[in-house]
């Protein structure tokens, strides 16, 4: 399998399946046409006590069209690149756009409608070219000795519930009737472990990752690490008494909730009357001086790409400035109702679905606090290592937050005993209010987007335990 | 949708490098989907999908690839590529495929009667513009409506190194709705869905109505709740939705994967009583229309109910093949697959614990201080550990037998087996609802279901004191 199996950029391929496709929409069915075209390569290893559990490939292309007419826009995909798939296709885009309600600002895109006008993003430093180079025999070797690696690193680690290396290759090739012509392509790779630890009857589970453009900039032996430290250290937690603590959240807990601060800042949530900050521009937020960016240029960033689904040019987006709401996140649409400009956050998930506003490489600027400072300021808190149901505990709407966590009590201003099966409850305004400290550790995890943040202090918050 | 002699051909030359099986899996899949928010229809989109899943098992290994066509060519050149990563390997055997593929029958009956390809666009758009009528004349603190409806005809075709061989036709609909209420400056929101393995007649307009006035009345409810209280409370919980508990808390853990890899709370459980004598617990596939059903499984094998936990004591787990062979058990119909591009794991179907004798209205009234969940947003576990959460969406608080204020920011928190104990009593209306659940990255169409429970104590996280 090995040798059959190479791996290679398509991007030409992609571009010319955009033409092909534009010049089968008859002319004069549509004002104005989009054609997106992506190609998705991945590769999965899952290993299970020292051999391949799973390995799958795949590597698939679709096109999804996008068309405006008098107004209305319709939308249809296909992953068949035959002919008569593509017709049909075109045909079904057509049909659609006589479905959806007129709306004067529903037209493509102009430069006029771009906030940031010159590309920042390298386009080379988003695909490694030795990726390609990594034969699959090493990346199942990588996975193999993380296994290894996590199972030696203490005792008390039982085994793993997954192991897993995969990685892939994502192009995009974009042509619109405006003249818009562009394409990128970008690699990744990922590795990810899930540790089992046990001590008397408890058990006890932690996890962590890497990530990287190439493989081989992967240290596997600090993932292993931290993966066992994550389960063993909260091993034999108990429940605490219900009362309210000071809570210090670490990066990979923090960086969650970044996703619930995101979501309620897309301007199309905010012109639906569907968010908390409705009318908040310009006011003070956190009671720090709290900044907060939706960068989609950040060279390692994994949402970074030159231009968003639409082919907006992306930016450095300040979002909070000194604890101050400064902007909206927009995508055409949302910025011409807004009289201002797109910040190039119309995301797209795949061939499949049409644009939407979301964030990019949404993350809290970094303070000067190391994590232990932070929590050598606590007389009594608690320490989150790990929050489950962040989906349904959450709530951007009405902005109710009550999620379940684990880690470590805090006593004068040193970590203790494990705590475990509490909650924390709080509202999204009350606690952004609450952050008092923030740390200089910043770590991006990749969850429903690419979320960033350092060791955060946020001060009283209930929780339910006993 | 493909010649046999073909697939008997690509599974040929799947086996040639020594494989013990090997699996071909065509499906072909047209969907449709329509939003409607701020009163207007925003989307309108259409899908096409084709493609196979190739599978080997190449000794304890699983390879896997799929090719987005069913052309002959192709799926033969991804056939070795796949066969060929047993070459090195002497664990496999050859099989003979000179037999016959039999056509695997399946109990399952149900009929459709209006395929969303014989129903018009404005039919779809007309349920949407009532369901929008219907939530905003609810009353006059409704301020925003988003709801969906989509739909997906497929056809499936499985073939295997066993001579077995399935074909199915699949048709699914789905309609959701979320009504926002907005009081000063307080929002809540309301959520129902309406989701059948059947066609648009599952989906009348009188039915999306019923749906749109429920989802209002969760939202207005909710704007006079009070804060949710914080400690150890008896819990009623409601039917239908309500069985998410037992989806999360026990059913996960039941699924032979965790099994295999020791990390579910329920290994060497069997046999033994794991539950409060009064549970009896069935995953069942076969019930018609229902939306977690199907003829074949994500394998091609018949759909077949299982009896999960029989007055408190654990049957069965549910498996796949692959663990069945593992585990050297009977197989159950729970191997699942989101698409031609995912290998099948084993996943709960219609899960449901089933009815007892009460009266719901007693449970209720034999809580002296304590809380009644109605609805949940959700839940998530770690199935190593048992420990899961639920956020409820709607939920009262129960003071001397009767129903109190709504509460809001309430999530449950607590461990599958220890809840399983402390259920007290269960009432005589079994009702179902559907969902979609995410294990290993896939998606599943799945149902939970239940009677109104009381549970004698979880942990209730909110922030309003004790």
């Amino acid at each position: 399998m090995t040798e059959n199996f190479t791996i290679e950029t398509r991007i030409e391929e992609l571009e010319k399946i955009c033409s092909e496709t534009a010049a089968k929409i008859p002319s004069g069915s549509a004002d104005q046409w989009e054609v997106f075209a992506a190609r998705g390569l991945e590769n999965e290893i899952d290993v299970f006590n020292g051999d391949i559990e799973t390995l799958s490939f795949s590597d698939s292309t679709g096109i999804g069209i996008r068309i405006f007419k008098e107004g209305s826009i319709g939308y249809a995909y296909t992953a068949v690149l035959q002919e008569d798939a593509i017709r049909n296709a075109i045909k079904k885009a057509l049909d659609n756009s006589k479905i959806t309600k007129k709306d004067k600002l529903n037209y493509l895109p102009t430069k006029k409608d771009h906030k940031y006008s010159k590309n920042q993003v390298d386009k080379k430093l988003l695909f490694d070219k030795d990726y390609l180079k990594v034969p699959i025999t090493e990346k199942i070797e990588m996975a193999k000795e993380l296994e290894v690696l996590t199972k030696k690193a203490d005792s008390r680690v039982s085994g793993v519930t997954n192991v897993m290396y995969s990685d892939g290759i994502s192009e995009v090739a974009i042509l619109n009737s405006n003249g818009l012509s562009d394409s990128y392509n970008t690699t990744i790779a990922l590795v990810y472990v899930n540790a089992i630890s046990r001590k008397d009857k408890d058990t006890s589970t932690g996890d962590y990752f890497g990530i990287s453009r190439n493989p081989s900039d992967i240290g596997l032996a600090d993932i292993a690490a931290k993966a066992a430290e994550r389960s063993v250290s909260i091993l034999g937690g108990q429940k605490i008494e219900s009362q309210p603590l000071d809570i210090v959240l670490d990066p990979m807990v923090a960086a969650q909730f970044m996703a619930v601060i995101a979501s309620t800042l897309n301007a199309d949530s905010v012109q639906k009357g569907k968010s908390l900050f409705k009318d908040s521009i310009g006011k003070k937020i956190f009671d720090i001086d709290a900044d907060i960016f939706d960068d989609g240029t950040l060279p390692a960033g994994l949402a970074s790409r030159p231009f968003d689904g639409e082919g907006v040019i992306k930016g450095k987006t300040s979002v909070f400035e000194k604890g101050i709401l400064k902007t909206f996140l927009y995508d055409t649409y949302t910025a011409r109702k807004d009289k201002t400009l797109s910040t190039g956050n119309a995301n797209r998930a795949s061939y499949r679905s049409t644009p939407s506003v979301g964030s990019s490489n949404f993350y809290i600027s970094p303070g000067n606090h190391t994590p232990e400072e932070i929590i050598g300021s606590v007389n009594k808190g608690f320490y989150i290592m790990d929050i489950i149901g962040l989906g349904s505990g959450t709530n951007p709407i009405s902005g109710q937050m009550s999620v379940g966590a684990k880690g470590l009590l805090i006593e004068k201003g040193k970590l203790s005993r494990p705590v475990k099966e509490v909650t924390i409850a709080t509202d999204i305004l009350s606690f952004l209010k609450s952050f008092k400290m923030i740390g200089n550790d910043l770590k991006f995890v990749p969850a429903g987007g690419y979320l960033g943040s350092p060791t955060v202090l946020v001060e009283n918050i209930s929780i339910s335990g006993k | 949708m493909i010649d046999k002699g073909i697939a008997l051909k690509v599974l040929g030359t799947l086996n040639s490098g020594g494989a013990s099986f090997s699996e071909i899996y065509i499906q072909k899949s047209i969907s449709n989907s329509l939003k409607l928010e701020d009163s207007r229809i925003e989307n309108s989109n259409s899908g096409y999908d084709m493609g196979c899943g190739l599978r080997v098992w190449i000794g304890d290994s699983t390879y896997y690839a799929y090719v987005d066509s069913i052309e002959e060519k192709k799926l033969i050149e991804a056939a070795k590529i796949l066969g060929a990563a047993g070459k090195s390997s002497t664990t496999g055997k050859l099989f003979d495929l000179n037999r016959e593929l039999r056509q695997a029958p399946s109990g399952y009956k149900a009929n459709i009667l209006k395929t969303p390809s014989a129903t018009y666009a404005n039919e779809k758009k007309d349920i949407l513009v009532a369901v929008d009528t219907v939530c905003r004349g609810y009353d006059k603190h409704i301020i925003q409506v988003t709801t969906s409806l989509s739909d997906i005809e497929e056809e499936v075709y499985t073939a295997n190194s066993y001579g077995e061989q399935s074909f199915q036709k699949i048709v699914k609909v789905f309609l959701s709705v979320n009504a926002v209420a907005k009081k000063d400056s307080d929002m809540r929101t309301g959520y129902k869905s309406l989701a059948k393995t059947s066609g648009y007649e599952a989906i009348s307009i009188p039915k999306a109505e019923g749906i749109a006035k429920e989802a209002s009345r969760i939202a207005i409810t909710m704007l006079d709740a009070v804060d949710a209280p914080m400690g150890s409370l008896p819990v009623v919980i409601g039917p239908a939705f309500g069985g998410v508990i037992f989806h999360e808390a026990c059913g996960h853990g039941l699924e032979a994967d965790s099994i295999i890899k020791d990390a579910s709370v329920f290994k060497g459980k069997e046999g033994k009583k794991i539950a409060s004598g009064i549970v009896n617990a069935i995953d069942d596939p076969t019930m018609p229309n229902h939306w977690g059903s199907f003829k074949f499984d994500g394998e091609g094998y018949p759909s077949s109910p299982v009896t999960l936990i029989k007055n408190g004591v654990l049957e069965s787990f549910i498996y796949d093949l692959r663990s069945s062979k593992k585990l050297g058990k009977g197989r159950t119909s729970n191997g699942r697959r989101q698409s031609f591009r995912h290998v099948p794991i084993p996943r709960m179907t219609n899960t449901y614990i089933d009815r007892g004798t009460e009266k719901p209205q007693n449970l209720i009234g034999s809580v002296k201080k304590g809380i009644f969940a109605k609805e949940f947003a959700g839940g998530q576990v770690d199935p190593a550990t048992g420990d899961f959460v639920f956020g409820i969406s709607e939920g009262y608080l129960i003071e001397s037998g009767k129903l109190g204020k709504p509460i809001k920011g309430a999530t449950l928190i607590g461990n599958g087996p220890d809840i399983l104990k402390k259920i007290e009593a269960i009432a005589d209306d079994l009702d179902f609802a559907p969902g979609f659940c995410g294990k290993q990255g896939q998606s599943a169409a799945n149902e939970v279901g239940q009677p109104t429970i009381k549970v004698s104590e979880i942990t209730v996280g909110g922030t309003g004191g004790r």
